[in-house]
């Protein structure tokens, strides 16, 4: 493993009109690291995952990414470089079958006289494999995924950023429709594929989870970094007494 | 409790219920029309299904898209007038000549083609970069299309258009005129564009959810823009067509045909939330429609009861994608 974090942010700010919803962010993760982000409801966890993911550019600050100075105007710019998103809202189109969704953006195609054909039987392959190796059973992978319930869903999208894996993983809210099972699945997912190097950040609202996945545990607050300490030294409440500011209070007084 | 297979063909039945409906209607219209069972009728159907044909297949392209186009029925006058005047030698037609004569086939449809395209990235232009609504911006065009066309001709017509062109409206294969082959033909390669190209693949997904496709890279813009300027260039090709039939054009050309063409789109399964259609349903909507206004005709009928019939088509179009919806939340 490289000294040099995968991705570092220095300073990040991002302000909505008058409003600043970042004031100043700065933390890093490293290849193979997973680091959970957490914070209270409208703390910036989700506008840091968009300027990250290429979804919003930032005011200023400095954003490395293995190595070089970035600046991402659009996800397809952050996926080229190797960056995978799965959003708290679901990005699936419904109107399409699981493997027109696992393969979106980037089919399989063969060119016959210089037009690209959908290669639909090689596509359904990948996907079943992909879907068994997750052990996630979905009926039909022709079946739209309007469909499917939320639970499938998240699943589909889950499988499809591990398939694509890249260098680092975002993930906002990923276990939020799933069961107590396919939960554990996801979280096991996690760390194959931080195993591969590949570095993870992943917000969740649920404590116990961050612990189960995270090295590190990264708080926002209001718009800062309350704390960004290794999940072995620190322990579920002090983690809350980050993020409710109690912390901060007590070193105040 | 269904099983998979009851709930396949109900599946199946659902997709393709406008080939259904035109099956029973030819059926009904064969048994109990006087005349209507002879290849002639059957010929003239299809004929008379190239030009609404060929529009809605821009428009349903669109649709799918999750966006609207009512500019085609103008596109297409302007390109007809266009044709018109340029190659037909009476009326204000200035009957331009080209060596060798045959050339004029190619030039025509080339300009046909390009005018077509000029409005769509227009229309293009103030939906996607200005951010405008599609259905304000194409209807806007339909309106300012149609009275340029008036405008260009001063309302006069031209006539007997270069017989290089007409051939194409002359020639028959199988009681079929060229002019019907090239929009089944245009039916066959953008129903192969949307189910097995990429593009196709895009244009659905987009029209399903943008910001999913927007997130997973899918350069949507840059689409939505190639997806007005085809919708565009493939009004431009029905104009051409139309005025290959008249042998020449007049300003009121096609008034009313988008009607018909938006009617075909709902009637053939394409939802106007976006994202679901596929274009042979269409070309099935617009058979059923011409093959009702033939019949209406056949029984002499006064032609007023063609547009009664047709709306209350629409209406119930409508009603069976709904219908459809629930029926399918029951088998899912």
């Amino acid at each position: 493993m490289t000294t040099a974090p995968l991705l570092q942010l220095e300073d990040i700010k991002m302000n909505f009109g008058a409003i600043e919803a970042l004031k100043g962010i700065s933390f890093s993760v490293g290849k193979g690291e997973v680091v959970a982000l957490l914070g209270d409801n409208g703390a910036g966890k989700s506008t840091l995952v968009k300027i990250i993911s290429g979804g919003l550019l930032r005011s200023s600050g400095r954003m490395t990414f293995d190595g070089e100075d970035c600046s991402f105007a659009s996800p397809a710019d952050a996926k080229a470089k190797g960056i995978e998103t799965v959003y708290q809202d679901l990005s699936l189109c419904t109107n399409v079958d699981v493997v027109g969704n696992f393969f979106m953006g980037r089919e399989m195609v063969k060119k016959y006289f210089g037009i690209p054909v959908l290669q639909e039987k090689a596509m359904e392959d990948v996907v079943a494999k992909a879907m068994a190796n997750a052990g996630t059973r979905i009926p039909s992978l022709r079946t739209n995924v309007e469909y499917l319930s939320g639970g499938q869903r998240q699943a589909i999208e889950l499988n499809r950023f591990a398939h694509w894996g890249g260098k680092l993983v975002l993930l906002d809210e990923p276990f939020a429709a799933l069961g107590v099972e396919q939960t554990r699945r996801g979280l096991d997912m996690i760390k194959r594929i931080a195993a591969q190097g590949i570095g993870v950040i992943i917000i969740t609202h649920i404590m116990t989870q961050a612990f189960q996945v995270a090295d590190r545990i990264v708080v926002i607050r209001q718009g800062i970094v309350a704390g960004d300490v290794a999940a072995k030294k620190t322990s579920p409440d002090e983690v809350v007494r980050m993020i409710t500011g109690e912390t901060v209070l007590s070193a105040a007084s | 409790m269904t099983t998979p297979r009851q709930r396949a063909t109900a599946e199946f039945v659902l997709d393709h219920l406008v080939w259904f409906m035109l099956a029973v209607v030819l059926i009904i219209f064969s048994a109990f029309v006087p005349n209507f069972f002879q290849i002639g009728i059957f010929a003239n159907i299809v004929e008379q299904s190239t030009f609404v044909g060929v529009m809605a297949i821009g428009l349903a392209i669109l649709i799918i898209a999750g966006h609207m186009d009512l500019s085609v029925e103008s596109v297409a006058a302007l390109t007809a007038m266009i044709t018109g005047i340029l190659f037909c030698s009476r009326g204000i037609g200035l009957g331009l000549t080209l060596t060798p004569e045959w050339l004029v086939l190619p030039v025509s449809l080339l300009i046909a083609l390009a005018i077509g395209a000029v409005i769509g990235v227009l229309n293009g232009f103030f939906v996607i970069r200005l951010k405008m609504n599609a259905f304000i911006v194409t209807l806007a065009s339909f309106i300012w299309v149609r009275g340029l066309v008036v405008a260009i001709s001063g309302g006069r017509s031209a006539q007997d258009l270069a017989p290089s062109l007409r051939v194409i409206g002359i020639f028959q294969i199988l009681y079929v005129p060229l002019i019907a082959w090239i929009a089944i033909g245009c039916f066959a390669a953008f129903s192969f564009i949307m189910t097995r190209t990429p593009f196709g693949r895009h244009i659905t997904l987009i029209g399903g959810n943008a910001m999913a496709a927007f997130r997973a890279g899918i350069k949507v813009d840059r689409l939505m823009f190639i997806a007005f300027a085809m919708a565009g260039a493939i009004a431009g090709l029905a104009g051409w067509l139309l005025a290959i039939r008249t042998s020449g054009a007049t300003a009121n050309l096609g008034i009313g045909m988008l009607f018909h063409a938006f009617a075909a789109v709902v009637i053939g399964g394409v939802s106007l939330k976006g994202g679901v259609g596929k274009l042979p349903g269409v070309y099935a909507g617009v058979l059923l429609l011409s093959s009702i206004n033939t019949a209406i005709n056949l029984m002499g009928l006064p032609a007023h009861y063609t547009q009664v019939i047709q709306g209350l088509l629409v209406l119930a179009a409508v009603l069976l994608d709904t219908l459809k919806l629930q029926i399918r939340q029951r088998f899912a």
